[in-house]
C-alpha cells in the first residue's frame, strides 16, 4: 500500500492535534504526564538507525485515543525517532479502509508504520489484547463483589441512580488502576511490532 | 394509553452522542408528550442499550450497531397500545 509523501505531510503533529481539540485535552494531557516510559523501549527506538514515519487515525471523543495517542507521543517526543502525523478519522474514511480492525470495525486509534520511501510496515489498532483481557476481568470482579450491581450483561439503565453512580465510579477507579498495566503493554507492542520490521 | 418511558445508555467514550439525540428526536417528534420520559445515560464499554418501560429493545451487543429507529418507535407504539404501523 503507498501513501504519498505529500498526503502523510498534510496530517497534523501530535501537539498540533491537541490544540485542535475540541474536547478531552485535559484528559490527555494528564495521560501524558502519567505515562511512566520504559527504559528498554526508550532505548530501542532511539537505537533505530533513522526515524519511521507512524500515521495516526484519531478523533478526540475516543477513550482508547485519549489512553493511547499520549503513550505515542510521549515516546515519539524522548526519542525523536517516531514522525508522527495524525488525521481524523471521520474525514479519511480512504485511510480507515486500510487499516479495518477484524476487517469490518473502525477502531481508532490505528498506529500505521512507515518507512522513508512511505512503505508500510505494519499497524497497531486500538488497544492490547491483554488490556482487553484483563479490564474484563476486573470488571467481573467489580460486579461481583457487590450485589447490587447485578450481573456485567444486564441493561445497567435497570440499576437505581445512586447505584448506577456508584457502580461509575468504581468502574472508573478499576480503569485507573489498570492505566500503568496498560500503557506499559502499548509500549511493549509497539517496541515487538517494530522490532518485527525491516527498518534496523 | 398506558405510560411509556425510553431509556438510551450510550457509550459516551465512543462518542455515541449524535445516534443518541437523533433517535431522543426522532421519539420526541413522534410520540410528544405521549411518552413519560427519556433518559439518556452516558455509559462506557461500546454500549447502545434502549429499553422501552424496561424490556431491552435494542443491544448494540446483542443485535450489532444502532437500532433502526423504527425497531424503537415500533416498541413504543405497542406499549402505548395503539396500532403498529409500518
Amino acid at each position: 500500500m503507498t501513501l504519498t509523501r505529500e498526503r502523510f505531510d498534510s496530517g497534523l503533529t501530535y501537539d498540533a492535534f491537541k490544540k485542535g481539540m475540541t474536547r478531552n485535552v485535559e484528559r490527555v494531557e494528564a495521560n501524558e504526564q502519567r505515562v511512566t516510559l520504559d527504559d528498554d523501549a526508550v532505548r530501542f527506538f532511539r537505537s533505530l538507525p533513522r526515524p519511521v514515519n507512524v500515521v495516526v487515525l484519531a478523533e478526540d471523543w475516543c477513550g482508547d485515543v485519549i489512553a493511547n495517542l499520549p503513550v505515542l507521543g510521549k515516546l515519539a517526543r524522548e526519542t525523536g525517532k517516531l514522525n508522527v502525523r495524525i488525521f481524523y478519522r471521520d474525514q479519511n474514511l480512504d485511510l480507515m479502509e486500510r487499516w479495518l480492525n477484524q476487517g469490518k470495525f473502525q477502531s481508532i486509534p490505528v498506529f500505521a508504520f512507515f518507512d522513508e520511501d512511505m512503505r508500510e510496515l505494519g499497524h497497531w489498532i486500538e488497544r492490547p489484547a491483554s488490556v482487553t483481557k484483563l479490564r474484563a476481568e476486573k470488571r467481573r470482579a467489580v460486579f461481583a463483589k457487590d450485589p447490587s450491581y447485578g450481573s456485567p450483561d444486564s441493561p445497567v439503565d435497570q440499576l437505581p441512580e445512586d447505584v448506577r453512580n456508584r457502580l461509575q465510579a468504581d468502574l472508573q477507579k478499576m480503569r485507573d488502576e489498570t492505566t500503568p498495566f496498560a500503557n506499559a503493554e502499548v509500549q511493549r507492542e509497539l517496541k515487538e511490532l517494530v522490532t518485527a520490521l525491516p527498518v534496523r | 394509553m398506558s405510560p411509556v418511558k425510553v431509556k438510551i445508555t450510550y457509550c459516551a467514550e465512543c462518542g455515541y452522542e449524535p445516534q443518541t439525540l437523533e433517535l431522543a428526536k426522532a421519539l420526541m417528534y413522534e410520540f410528544g408528550h405521549d411518552l413519560s420520559a427519556i433518559e439518556l445515560i452516558p455509559w462506557d464499554s461500546g454500549m447502545f442499550d434502549v429499553t422501552v418501560n424496561g424490556d431491552l429493545v435494542h443491544s448494540m451487543r446483542r443485535e450489532g450497531g444502532f437500532p433502526e429507529h423504527d425497531v424503537v418507535k415500533r416498541a413504543v407504539r405497542e406499549r402505548l397500545g395503539a396500532t403498529p404501523t409500518a
